[in-house]
């Protein structure tokens, strides 16, 4: 194409496009944003003698953005009170699914003959629901007033943090070099970086609480943003997980009084940097790769769904929900999003092998599609399946 | 009454108002302002919508609630706005008030509360331009043009149910 600027006009435009007929079918946006993606890359249109959309550095970047903010605003959400406060009912939830659904990606994945690390990048994929679709769906049918919406949250705060202890392990992991001395080195350098992180967020309260007490939002903005990006770039340059990074400097924020602030100003930025995210992850994937990991795609599909339905089923036993209510929840925390794909952005990039590299992109993009649409289209019939399965529901 | 309050992590917090008996009044504040409110016709009911503010709106539909812009004795005159922040209202000054008996310069209303008094209504008579020698007495009508929250203020103390020393921030003052 002639210019850059006119192909990212053109990929906007793309992502715009999905984003309405997502919304006119009632559908979420991320499968779509992701198709848009999908159709517009050199894969599709590009064979079909079309001016394709290339991978190009500068579609890359704006997607790394994205995930930085999905992250930040991850931590700015979260908080160790909140966390505390919510207490044990949380926390067996969380941990009822993390147990039931971590061990069933893995398993899948040395079945499926692939080495141990390949396996956990598996389980974390199939393990993350999405907090996105799923916390949209839920004020969008109204159960946000209802018991149901607690564990379901619930389980998403935990998942959230598990996630982010998650991204910086296997970023460790996959950074590993066949030298053990440099290896060494490399996640003691890691280790460091986000413990100094760690402590500048613990310690460091009133600092974040001056660097945005300012008036002018231009300003507000623009050093929030340097902050985030700066520390998630330093962050990627020493081999660490710039989501991670992002995420400290999120809970940085989360204790100071400009949350608000953030959450009113930073949403728009992204919006659109996320959804570039996830655009660019369907410019990347050759749907013919994802028709050959189909059997392991079905496999995912066919045990991961009714694994998360049950530990969702269970989570909504544990905070005495009935029957139809822990059938919501069931349905809730099966759609997969966001999360898979960072996971999958990561194994690509920092993992070595054809497995990590072509195999788990590919599934990451097939898996997500099918999890998403199938999670909206459960919850949105919940009513349906409750009826279907009421002979078998021990309640 | 109880209200509950539950946390909905990444959305906002949620109250459930007991109303009469079985039914339930849920509201759900987004972070991003917009409120949703909910009844629960009975416990184990899903929550039906009642309707959806935004921030700003919500704010002026619960004062409206909390009776600050209803004015017992100007039913049809109950404010004048004059922009965002700024009104024109209409003050009864009750028994109990502090202001009872005391001339306008000795109740440092513009000091203290941030509100001038533009006009007293005393039975059929209008006192314009009042000076600071201007006695007040019960069940005089203060004309003042303030804040809302400063109008709100001396609602309270020309009610009398707070005195002057009160801290206006604390709500368990009233």
């Amino acid at each position: 194409m002639a210019t850059l600027l006119l192909e990212l006009g053109a990929a906007f435009a793309a992502i715009a496009l999905a984003g309405s007929l997502a919304r006119a079918l009632g559908q979420s946006v991320i499968p779509f944003y992701i198709l848009a993606g999908l159709v517009v890359n050199p894969f599709v249109l590009g064979t079909l003698g079309l001016p394709a959309i290339e991978d190009r550095e500068v579609i890359t970047v704006l997607a790394e953005l994205g995930i930085v903010f999905l992250l930040f605003f991850l931590g700015l959400e979260f908080s160790f009170e909140q966390l505390l406060a919510s207490g044990d009912r949380m926390t067996r939830v969380g941990l009822l699914d993390i147990v039931v659904n971590f061990p069933v990606g893995v398993g899948l994945g040395l079945a499926l003959g692939w080495t141990p690390i390949e396996a956990v990048v598996l389980g974390g994929i199939v393990y993350i629901s999405s907090s996105a679709v799923i916390t949209k769906s839920l004020i969008d049918l109204g159960w946000i007033a209802n018991a149901e919406s607690e564990p379901v949250l619930g389980t998403l705060v935990f998942e959230d943090l598990a996630i982010a202890v998650y991204l910086a392990l296997l970023a460790a992991l996959l950074g590993g070099t066949a030298d053990l001395g440099a290896a060494l080195v490399d996640v003691a350098v890691v280790a460091g970086f986000f413990l100094a992180l760690v402590l500048a967020v613990a310690v460091g309260g009133g600092w974040f609480e001056r660097m945005l007490a300012i008036r002018s939002n231009e300003l507000f903005v623009l050093r929030a943003v340097a902050l985030a990006v700066l520390i998630a770039g330093a962050a990627l340059a020493i081999g660490a997980s710039e989501a991670v990074a992002a995420f400290f400097v999120g809970m940085g924020f989360s204790s100071t009084d400009h949350v608000h602030r953030l959450e009113t100003l930073l949403v728009p930025l992204r919006d659109v940097f996320a959804a570039v995210f996830f655009f660019w992850i369907g410019l990347r994937t050759d749907p013919r790769l994802v028709v050959g990991v189909a059997v392991p795609l079905a496999l995912a599909v066919v045990l991961t769904a009714p694994a998360k339905f049950v530990s969702g089923y269970y989570g909504g036993r544990l905070y005495d929900l009935d029957d139809r209510r822990s059938v919501r929840v069931a349905c809730s925390l099966v759609t997969r999003g966001e999360f898979s794909l960072i996971i999958a952005a990561l194994a690509a990039t920092q993992g070595t092998g054809p497995v990590l590299t072509e195999t788990v992109p590919a599934f990451a993009v097939g898996y997500v599609l099918v999890m998403s649409v199938l999670g909206t289209t459960l919850m949105d019939s919940a009513g349906t399946v409750e009826r279907l399965l009421e002979p078998v529901l021990p309640g | 009454m109880t209200v509950y309050e539950t946390d909905l992590p990444g959305v906002g917090k949620k109250f459930e108002v007991e109303l009469d008996g079985e039914r339930r009044l849920v509201v759900v504040i987004h972070n991003t302002g917009r409120r949703e409110v909910f009844v629960r016709p009975e416990p184990d009911a899903d929550a039906e919508k009642l309707f959806d503010l935004s921030d700003r709106l919500a704010r002026q539909v619960g004062t409206i609630l909390e009776g600050a812009y209803f004015q017992p004795i100007r039913t049809d005159s109950i404010e004048t706005v004059l922009s965002d922040d700024a009104l024109i209202e209409w003050v009864n000054v009750g028994p109990e008030s502090p202001f009872v008996g005391g001339t306008l310069a000795e109740t440092r209303l513009r000091e203290e509360i941030g509100v001038s008094v533009v006009a007293i209504q005393r039975g059929e008579e209008t006192i314009t331009n009042p000076g600071p020698d201007t006695e007040i007495g019960t069940d005089d009508t203060l004309v003042v043009l303030g804040s809302r929250d400063a109008c709100r203020r001396l609602h309270d103390l020309a009610a009398g149910d707070r005195t002057l020393d009160d801290d206006p921030d604390d709500p368990d003052a009233t």
